[in-house]
């Protein structure tokens, strides 16, 4: 490594508390000559307040204009994001129980009259008659047979589609779901870096 | 006579080709089978899943049409319904995730670790509704 250089790289994501003081090692994984190492982590970055609301955006220039108004370094490399985003958490957030089993009811009876509406819209119980006659041969309109093993099997696709089966794993892979998330949270991050950063937007009315 | 033939075969070998592409890419975009070849690690084997789809779609096609009957044992619809419900159900899993239902719920009323929770109780709401539907609701 050369002599007098630093190296930066942002995190993407950090949770502070309200009125807690950011420091850059909170924010930034830093590579630095070892004498100037422990002050550069210490370099105050931001003091956490009402005002910030929930979000705060921390962009590498900032940083580096910190880190060279507090060391005297003759590079500072930076990889990876150009920003970091604060997310201030107020208190931990617990769901209460009603409101979970109302969310969990809604869900239920949701997706039940979901199904049967799908059902009724593809003529179902048509088919399933049919294919019960074409197997057998036998002109049953209540084919349970087929029906039962058919309501279980619908259970256990969604089940292996989303690789749950409670709180077991069918194996270590993430789930598309949890892909989902992810790709949703990005995006909001995304958003937030553009629209939150002031620096990242200049607008006429600015000056 | 020739040409009234030739037109009908023709007008139904293009409702055909535009029906069975339009199945396929509604079948891509929900991204079932690299799913199953995903959770399965038979990447390798996804030519014959293919060929699955398609013979299984003309299978369907004429059992719609014909109505054959074969006489087999009742037993055999045990499989084929589990079969056929799974394939639903990954469907319905799928679209609930193409447009997005859970991360946005999660996110808005803020219950990440509930998720799993959340997911049963679709599932188990779809068993009990297609349960519900077949056993008592279309005897209405």
């Amino acid at each position: 490594m050369l002599e007098n250089t630093i190296y930066i790289r942002m995190r993407n994501r950090v949770q502070a508390r309200p009125q807690q003081v950011v420091y850059l090692e909170d924010i930034a994984q830093i590579i630095a000559p070892e004498t100037i190492l422990p002050t550069v982590k210490k370099i105050f970055v931001h003091q956490v307040t009402e005002q910030d609301k929930n979000i705060v955006v921390i962009d590498v220039m900032k940083v580096i204009a910190l880190i060279s108004s507090a060391v005297k370094v003759t590079d500072i490399q930076t990889v990876g994001a150009a920003q970091t985003i604060i997310q201030v958490i107020f208190k931990e957030k617990g769901v209460s129980l009603p409101f979970f089993l109302l969310i969990w009811f809604l869900l239920f009876f949701g997706s039940a009259m979901t199904i049967m509406n799908f059902h009724d819209d593809v003529s179902m119980k048509i088919v399933q008659e049919k294919l019960y006659t074409i197997i057998t041969g036998i002109n049953d309109p209540n084919p349970l047979l087929f029906q039962i093993p058919y309501s279980v099997g619908l259970g256990l696709g969604m089940i292996l589609f989303f690789n749950h089966v409670f709180r077991k794993r069918i194996n270590e892979e993430p789930s598309p779901l949890e892909v989902e998330i992810f790709n949703y949270q990005q995006d909001l991050d995304n958003y937030v870096v553009i629209h939150e950063n002031k620096e990242s937007m200049k607008r006429l009315d600015d000056n | 006579m020739t040409i009234k033939f030739a037109a009908v075969i023709f007008i139904g070998l293009a409702s055909g080709l535009s029906v069975g592409s339009g199945f396929v890419a509604f079948l891509s975009v929900l991204g079932i089978i690299p799913r199953l070849t995903q959770l399965s690690k038979t990447m390798d084997k996804i030519h014959w899943y293919e060929w699955g789809v398609v013979l299984g779609a003309v299978c369907g096609v004429i059992a719609s049409l014909r109505e054959p009957t074969m006489g087999l044992s009742v037993y055999l619809l045990i499989p084929l319904g589990l079969a056929g419900g799974i394939f639903v159900g990954m469907f319905a899993a799928a679209l609930t995730e193409v447009i997005n239902v859970i991360p946005i719920l999660a996110k808005r009323i803020g219950i990440h670790s509930k998720i799993v929770q959340l997911v049963m109780a679709i599932v188990l709401g779809k068993i009990f509704g297609s349960l519900f539907q077949w056993v008592y609701f279309i005897h209405q």
